[in-house]
């Protein structure tokens, strides 16, 4: 079986396309989550004609696809965990077509999300969702988790810019999905569905004009309890920035050593906030904040009309896990969402459990939209912290649960936190989803034991459904 | 609907009534309407069937909604008027832009998938809902989502069900982000002359502050009205004062430099009820016409109205079209002196709108002329995918049968 798999892929796609020897599939076993497990083989198709016809054949064969963009993902949905096959998108890297006048362009899945807004800034456009993965993930990741980013408080995530999608089936027949077309949105089921659906073999995107004004603003304050509730207020108030982003003390320290960018250290936290829009709006918007970062206790407050600071600030905010490494050799981010007003409560509570599990821990989070992402720190050398550090993660999400939350804000399921959905969602809401599964993949080869939980009905077993 | 019998009314109680009614539907094989204000019923083809017709009347009420969290939870039979006017106390809206609010529900607007013409600058509404109850043929109820603005936790089942036109379940219950309410709203009617489009479009396309819609009707005489004008240009600006003072002041000197040189403005509530009343227009079609939407690039929205009138010449049809330059969509409303002049070229004129337009569906329309043509025209190359979803949700193909796509 393994042979013939490799075989007729190399066969059929020849030797610069199919990766097969396990020195060469090491790199496909692995996200940014975790290690993983050897996949049978890897295919780096040039266009969607040679995607469909490795999905064809691993489908034939009875083996697992599993589509891969960086492999920047954090929560395991790019690791073969049953073997077969990994479909590397990296190069599917380009824009296929560009229409400035509508802002739609069409790319491929495997162009990384800061290329394509690079390569139309020109045009006075962007593709809004930016996760702080940007400069090495891809939009077909990026479709795959519904990602999103510090700037989704007012543009919204991954799906809310999605027009259409073409992608592989199991037969290996390419669809193309349109929102202008009648019937069942079938392009809004396919975003965040974690390659389990599909292979998405191009992505229709919308652009939006770049603001006439944009103005960011650093406020210090002495905790993260009172900046959270500064957030609260902010929104409150009918004001929504393009960002409100907060990081404690233990980030910003991590932070200002590496990328120098002006945070002030003696704060407990930090709260970055960015307005964008006509220029009428900006003084009065600025003035708005500033007053409402004053009566919650702001130690201080700068803003910035400087694109070169602007960028910096953003630039070490979305560096901000990766400069963690000051701190401890490994670190572990978890992702939840709460509504943003139980964020103050929230946060005291990881402080808690952190301290209880005797782990330091770092927030670095998209406070506007009640997004977490507490980041534990530990040695993986040491068994007690990995223990730790998993147990305290699983109580942080039930904590987040318990206050009306959710387990994923913008990373999604994968394999990591497949057995919490449950949590989250009862049979009778998983077993929907699992008829929607059924109709796209009946065969359970797309990206399996992903996103739903073991031995729950959207097991691997397919369910019986009586036809009228 | 075409039922010989008028279907019997049923108005469930609660979530879990919806669920017990429709799974007594599947059952008895029982053919199930959901009906919500009854505002775009006329969307989609007359069911094939209706036995029972679900009414969400009795499912009213706005629940857990915290203006600081701006999300809330709202039952499926609130009117939207409702919606704006207890989110309006905290100054936040969710830009529904669908007719009728006043009787249009919740549910409906979204089992319908209404998008309006403010949607390039707001989202759909598909775009501000982060949570959904859904009942199901089986009795079940099944949620996804939830009260967060971003979740990526299982599939995004709601965006199934928004468009779905009752053909999968009873949408029970939406969850939404809301927004703030923009303080100003001012509307702008300019008339123009035939030859001065393109000088128009570029006008527009140099605006440093985007209209929130930008339309141009041709007909449509009852609203937005301009002395002496068929073609008008309708501008609608939204957000602070001062944004929109610039906007409405380079707008007019844009359109002065491209030879437009009167602007009507309404201000404030007048502008919003002027505007709503150009929403409403869409669907106010009357025994004698029917109105078509075609969706395409937003570039090509002018051109693809005046192609209409062309092919209504050729028929000897009336026609009236809103041309919407932000987002691509074209309603076209043709009519006739009578029904029955209508009926008798409608086969011929419908072959020809789907022959000219790659995307027309019927929007709304005098039953007769509706039940004469099929509402969707030919099905997207996806709907064997879109088959099967309905038969794995609704098995006894009780839900509004006939109603959708390819006759799903």
């Amino acid at each position: 079986m393994v042979t013939s798999l490799a075989s007729r892929l190399l066969e059929a796609l020849g030797p610069d396309t199919v990766r097969s020897s396990p020195e060469d599939l090491a790199v496909y076993s692995y996200d940014a989550y975790s290690d993983g497990h050897l996949p049978t083989a890897a295919v780096l198709p040039r266009d969607a004609r040679e995607a469909a016809l490795a999905v064809r054949i691993a489908f034939e064969c009875g083996e697992p696809v599993v589509p891969r963009g960086a492999g920047s993902g954090l929560c395991g949905g790019a690791i073969p965990v049953r073997g077969g096959l990994v479909m590397s998108m990296v190069r599917m890297n380009r824009i296929l077509e560009l229409d400035v006048r509508n802002r739609r362009a069409r790319v491929q899945p495997g162009l990384i999300n800061l290329d394509l807004s690079r390569a139309i800034a020109t045009h006075g456009i962007f593709y809004a969702p930016d996760p702080s993965s940007q400069k090495v993930s891809t939009i077909g990741g990026n479709v795959g988790t519904n990602a999103g980013g510090p700037h989704c408080l007012s543009y919204g995530t991954t799906t809310n810019h999605v027009l259409g999608i073409e992608y592989v089936d199991g037969q290996g027949v390419i669809h193309h999905t349109s929102l202008d077309d009648p019937g069942y949105d079938l392009t809004g089921l396919l975003v965040g569905s974690e390659g389990t659906l599909g292979l998405v073999t191009a992505v229709d995107v919308r652009l939006l004009a770049l603001p006439e004004s944009v103005r960011v603003g650093l406020a210090a304050f002495p905790d993260v309890e009172s900046a959270s509730e500064a957030v609260s207020a902010i929104i409150g108030a009918g004001i929504v920035p393009t960002a409100l982003e907060i990081m404690d003390k233990l980030i910003t320290g991590a932070v200002e050593a590496h990328y120098h960018a002006g945070f002030p250290l003696d704060a407990g936290a930090v709260l970055l906030v960015e307005i964008a829009g006509p220029r009428d709006d900006m003084t009065a918007g600025e003035n708005a904040i500033a007053r409402i970062a004053q009566q919650h206790g702001a130690l201080s407050w700068r803003s910035s009309a400087d694109a070169v600071e602007r960028e910096a600030l953003w630039a070490s905010r979305k560096g901000a896990a990766g400069a963690l490494g000051r701190i401890a050799p490994n670190y572990y981010i978890q992702d939840a969402c709460v509504p943003r007003t139980k964020l103050p409560a929230v946060i005291h509570e990881i402080g808690r459990i952190a301290h209880f599990y005797d782990l330091p821990v770092g927030n670095v989070f998209h406070a506007g939209d009640g997004n977490l992402h507490p980041l534990l720190c530990f040695d993986r050398r040491d068994a007690r912290a990995v223990r730790a550090v998993v147990e305290a993660g699983t109580e942080i999400l039930a904590t987040c649960i318990a206050m009306g939350g959710t387990i994923s804000g913008e990373h999604g399921i994968g394999s990591e936190k497949r057995d919490s959905l449950s949590l989250v969602f009862g049979a009778d809401d998983l077993a929907a989803m699992d008829r929607v599964r059924d109709v796209f993949d009946p065969s359970r080869l797309f990206n399996p034991d992903k996103i739903f939980p073991t031995g729950a009905v959207c097991g691997e077993v397919r369910a019986p459904v009586a036809v009228a | 609907m075409t039922a010989s019998v008028a279907p019997r009314i049923v108005r469930p109680a609660d979530a879990t009534e919806v669920a017990a009614t429709l799974a007594a539907c599947a059952r008895e094989r029982a053919a199930v309407v959901v009906v919500g204000g009854s505002t775009l019923q006329s969307l989609g083809n007359a069911p094939r069937r209706c036995d029972v017709a679900l009414h969400t009347s009795v499912l009213r009420g706005i629940r857990d909604y915290d203006p600081r969290d701006m999300t809330a939870g709202i039952d499926a039979g609130t009117t939207l008027a409702e919606v704006a006017r207890v989110l309006g106390e905290h100054g936040q809206w969710i830009p529904f832009d669908a007719p009728l609010p006043a009787r249009a529900t919740v549910g409906g607007t979204l089992a319908a998938g209404w998008a309006g013409p403010r949607r390039a600058a707001y989202g759909r509404p598909r775009d501000l809902v982060i949570g959904s109850t859904i009942a199901l043929t089986d009795g079940t109820l099944a949620r996804a989502g939830g009260m967060v603005v971003k979740n990526v936790t299982g599939y995004d089942m709601s965006k199934l069900y928004v468009g779905s036109l009752g053909t999968l379940g009873a949408i029970v219950r939406a969850n939404f982000k809301a927004l703030p309410r923009p303080a100003a709203h001012r509307l702008a009617v300019a008339p123009i002359a035939g030859d001065q489009r393109e000088r128009t479009l570029a006008a527009l396309g140099a605006l440093a502050i985007e209209p929130t819609a930008a339309l141009v009707l041709d007909g449509f005489a009852r609203v937005a009205r301009y002395p002496g004008a068929a073609l008008r240009l309708v501008l609608l600006f939204e957000g602070s004062e001062a944004v929109v003072d610039r906007a409405v002041r380079d707008a007019r000197s844009a359109l002065g430099r491209a030879g437009i040189a009167e602007t009507l403005l309404h201000d404030g509530e007048i502008a919003q009820h002027g505007f709503a009343d150009i929403v409403d227009a869409y669907v106010d079609a009357g025994e004698r016409a029917l109105t078509y939407r075609t969706s395409g690039l937003p570039s090509t929205a002018w051109a693809r109205t005046r192609a209409a009138h062309a092919l209504a010449r050729e028929h000897g049809l009336h026609a009236e079209s809103i041309a919407d330059l932000r987002t691509g969509d074209a309603i076209l409303r043709f009519s006739a002196r009578t029904i029955a002049t209508f009926a008798a070229k409608l086969g011929a004129f419908d072959a020809d709108v789907r022959r000219a337009f790659e995307r027309a569906t019927v929007l709304a329309g005098g039953g007769t002329l509706r039940a004469a043509i099929d509402a969707w025209g030919a099905p997207p190359s996806t709907i064997a995918t879109m088959r099967a979803i309905k038969t794995h949700f609704d098995p006894a193909g009780i839900l509004a049968p006939g109603r959708y796509v390819g006759a799903i």
